[in-house]
């Protein structure tokens, strides 16, 4: 299990959400497969909307330039 | 096992005061009874729910069962209270199971759908598969939270389950009109200024025994010494509201001689003056001119009622210690009413009891309650039999 993975399995279990917005935004930026990265972009997107984390912004507008996700 | 009576005969509670009975008993104690009530009279006019003081601030969200429906009471970032189904419009889930603070999104616990606080579907996760979060057949702007028709008055929030009722404005206009000097802020009192009374007996007996002051010199006798039965006056609106007033309204004083500061420009009437009127279908309130009260009675099924008090004043700061006599008093009176109303429903399984007269001098303001949630049944059966 890579140390990301095993961070983001520590994060959910202490539903330390800002945790996840990081470490889900992270993973994104470390693959380089589309649908993965989408993947991920979700999840960090998902806790910052939660969070009112302004991040959640950004990620909505990575995901709606790759056709994945609708504008506000 | 008994039959369920889904048609009782209602004709000997709508005659005249002097002629009437009370609703028959199944309507105290009968399921099938309990669930046509929550439709006809509960769902279908404008009951409380709870209050603006729930949530005060932007964001407060407070998970609400209501007759059976997971309700929410959320306040949104403008400020704007209303009420929601708490429930994902994806596959039921409840939303929120404890009262908290949505910092920004509500999060579906189940698929992490998200709604802002307006009520609003702003992500769908993985819908279109993963990382794909959108699909053709997901219309995010028919999927918002639903919302159960609201309104805010005297602090209470009230809902129209059933969305047929006449606007708010409209069917309260009476009693709106009526206690339009006291439509300003009202401030709660805060943590020592509510409380919640659980009590065994059927809702509708604590509106029935809230109506009159015939009870008073016996049930309170406390309040008799100085608010005698002669000073006390019959609320009667048909069709909407009924209740008590009292000439005799003397304020309390701390031992410094403090006193609450009273509502700005009340009619010299309030100076003595304070009235007890039931706003049809399940909510208590009380106006004087230094505070008010709203009691939400909470139906929990036939024979099961928890009563919300909350107390507000015409200030925002206002004394601690006098503020907590003042609940104190309230509470003490609302206990004395627990044997009365409780003792009411236990009396209610006695076979034959023909649903009890009334007093044609003292009992007009009940009457006219039992009158109109028999008119409110009678409504409904003809619109369900009609078909």
């Amino acid at each position: 299990m890579s140390t990301l993975d095993a961070a983001l399995l520590a994060a959910h279990a202490a539903q330390d959400h800002p945790a996840l917005v990081t470490l889900y935004a992270r993973a994104a930026a470390q693959t380089a497969d589309a649908d993965a990265a989408c993947f991920y972009l979700t999840h960090a997107m998902v806790f910052a909307l939660e969070l009112g984390d302004p991040r959640s912004e950004v990620f909505r507008a990575a995901l709606v330039a790759q056709g994945r996700e609708e504008a506000l | 096992m008994t039959m369920i009576p889904l048609t009782t005969d209602l004709t000997r509670v709508r005659r005249p005061l002097e002629q009437a009975h009370g609703l028959p008993n199944a309507h105290y104690t009968d399921p099938a009874l309990f669930a046509q009530e929550r439709q006809a009279v509960l769902f279908d006019n404008w009951a409380g729910l709870g209050v603006g003081a729930d949530v005060p601030e932007a964001g407060d969200a407070r998970p609400v069962t209501f007759l059976g429906m997971p309700l929410l009471l959320l306040r949104d970032s403008t400020g704007t209270l209303r009420v929601f189904q708490n429930i994902c419009r994806h596959r039921g889930m409840v939303l929120v199971d404890a009262p908290r603070k949505i910092e920004g999104a509500i999060r579906c616990p189940y698929h992490s759908w998200c709604y802002s606080t307006q009520g609003k579907l702003v992500s769908t996760p993985h819908v279109g598969g993963p990382g794909r979060n959108t699909h053709a057949g997901i219309d995010r702007a028919l999927l918002g939270l639903i919302e159960v028709r609201s309104h805010v008055w005297m602090d209470v929030v009230w809902i129209n389950v059933s969305g047929t009722a006449a606007p708010f404005a409209q069917a309260r206009a009476d009693l709106i009109a009526r206690w339009a000097e006291f439509d300003k802020p009202l401030h709660h009192g805060g943590p020592d200024s509510r409380f919640e009374l659980a009590v065994n007996c059927n809702w509708k007996l604590a509106v029935e025994n809230y109506c009159e002051s015939y009870h008073l010199p016996w049930v309170h006798p406390g309040l008799n010494s100085y608010s005698r039965l002669e000073d006390h006056y019959h609320i009667e609106a048909a069709g909407s509201y009924s209740g008590q007033g009292t000439q005799v309204y003397r304020q309390l004083t701390g031992a410094d001689g403090a006193q609450f500061a009273d509502f700005d420009g009340l009619d010299a009437k309030w100076d003595t003056a304070a009235e007890y009127i039931t706003a049809y279908p399940n909510v208590l309130l009380g106006v004087h001119r230094d505070h008010t009260f709203a009691i939400v009675l909470v139906p929990e099924g036939p024979e099961r009622t928890v009563e919300q008090v909350h107390l507000y004043y015409a200030q925002p700061d206002t004394d601690a210690d006098l503020r907590a006599r003042n609940t104190a008093q309230w509470k003490d009176v609302f206990e004395e009413d627990i044997f009365v109303i409780e003792g009411m429903q236990r009396g209610r399984h006695a076979v034959g009891f023909d649903g009890g007269r009334f007093s044609p001098a003292m009992d007009g303001p009940t009457h006219l309650f039992h009158d109109w949630v028999a008119a409110q049944l009678e409504r409904h059966r003809r619109t369900h039999s009609a078909g």
